[in-house]
């Protein structure tokens, strides 16, 4: 027990690093914002749902490297804001 | 002309109404004439944090009613000349005030201020809409736990949507613990701002001066001798003034306590 005071403790990885990959899948890394009529035209934007929705698959899929079948968009009004839900497969 | 900042975060409880009150104080103490308005109706605080409870007699409500203007509605400072509080009601709804409310009240203050502070209620619905509806800056507030970073995202995410430029959101870690990230225990400064990619203003280190502090109703920076706590906050407010003082500066300042610091506190008499 006297000899266990001087033992060299082991050194356990702290919980940082769990937390920062959690974060980083959460949050998806580095957040950048992009401004709406880059990705749809003002005449869009205004008049058609489905060339909307057309307009950010085109986006997504240039932007992420995949194919468009595997980008998936919804529109959805929240308190009178339109709220542009995407997910995209990766593989 | 006034500068108006919204303090906001999304999450509950991390520090909005703190960093608010001393940051007034703060801004106030350097000559500022400062106007604080608590937009957290039916939950307020700010208030209370100031140690003004017994002095609040009309409130935003009031105003957004028409009873009194915004600055017949303003309580000042005992201690501070320049700081005053617009109160909100204890007993009403964030429903029975309005984003254009807010805009009037502020427009009405505007020319008569130095800086306008809005403390944003938690949440992004209503009352986080009446908070930022007049706000040029915002200050973000986190703790450096994952569901106060990823509310916090989404709170940039809201503000810019709303027309906010990314330069004028600036990032407040609070409740930082400098040992628990010695030991690998909590994410770094780095970690965080890497993944909210905005520029911090400041790091509050965890410290039980605050607890102290609210329960006089004495805000911290008022509470101390210039040092520990209240000068982080000293440094945000000068930051907000546009001073290039290093972030990093917030976790010595409070973080260097030695061996001597250690006795002192063994040996101090109250």
């Amino acid at each position: 027990m006297f000899f266990g005071l001087f033992r060299k403790k082991k050194k356990t990885e702290g919980s940082r690093k769990e937390a920062k990959d959690r974060l980083d899948s959460i949050t998806g890394g580095r957040r950048y914002s992009v401004p709406v009529r880059e990705v749809i035209p003002q005449d869009i934007l205004q008049n058609s749902g489905k060339d909307m929705i057309h307009q950010i698959k085109t986006y997504v899929a240039d932007k992420y490297k995949v194919k468009e079948e595997n980008v998936k968009v919804q529109l959805e009004e929240h308190n009178g804001y339109v709220v542009i839900i995407t997910n995209v497969v990766f593989h | 002309m006034a500068k108006v900042y919204v303090v906001t975060s999304g999450k509950g409880g991390v520090g909005k109404t703190t960093i608010t009150a001393n940051i007034g104080c703060a801004l106030a103490n350097k000559g500022a004439k400062v106007c604080l308005i608590d937009a957290d109706i039916g939950l307020k605080n700010l208030d209370i944090a100031l140690g003004l409870e017994n002095r609040v007699v009309h409130t935003i409500l009031d105003v957004a009613n028409g009873k009194v203007t915004a600055s017949e509605a303003l309580v000042r400072h005992k201690q501070i000349k320049g700081l005053y509080l617009l109160a909100a009601s204890q007993i009403a709804t964030k429903e029975m005030l309005s984003p254009e409310d807010m805009k009037k009240m502020v427009a009405e203050l505007y020319p008569k201020f130095d800086y306008i502070i809005v403390d944003s209620p938690a949440g992004i619905e209503r009352g986080f809409r009446n908070a930022i509806a007049a706000a040029e800056k915002a200050l973000i507030v986190t703790t450096p736990e994952l569901p106060a970073i990823t509310d916090a995202d989404r709170v940039i995410g809201l503000l810019e949507n709303s027309g906010m430029q990314e330069a004028n959101i600036r990032l407040v870690i609070n409740r930082f613990k400098i040992q628990m990230v010695k030991r690998g225990d909590m994410l770094t400064r780095e970690d965080i701002q890497g993944n909210l990619a905005i520029d911090l203003i400041g790091i509050i280190p965890d410290s039980d001066e605050v607890i102290v502090a609210t329960n006089k109703g004495v805000p911290v920076i008022l509470n101390g001798n210039g040092e520990g706590i209240g000068k982080v906050f000293e440094n945000i407010a000068l930051r907000m003034q546009g001073e290039p003082i290093p972030v990093e500066h917030d976790i010595l300042e409070h973080g260097s306590k030695g061996f001597l610091e250690f006795l002192k506190r063994i040996f101090r008499r109250n």
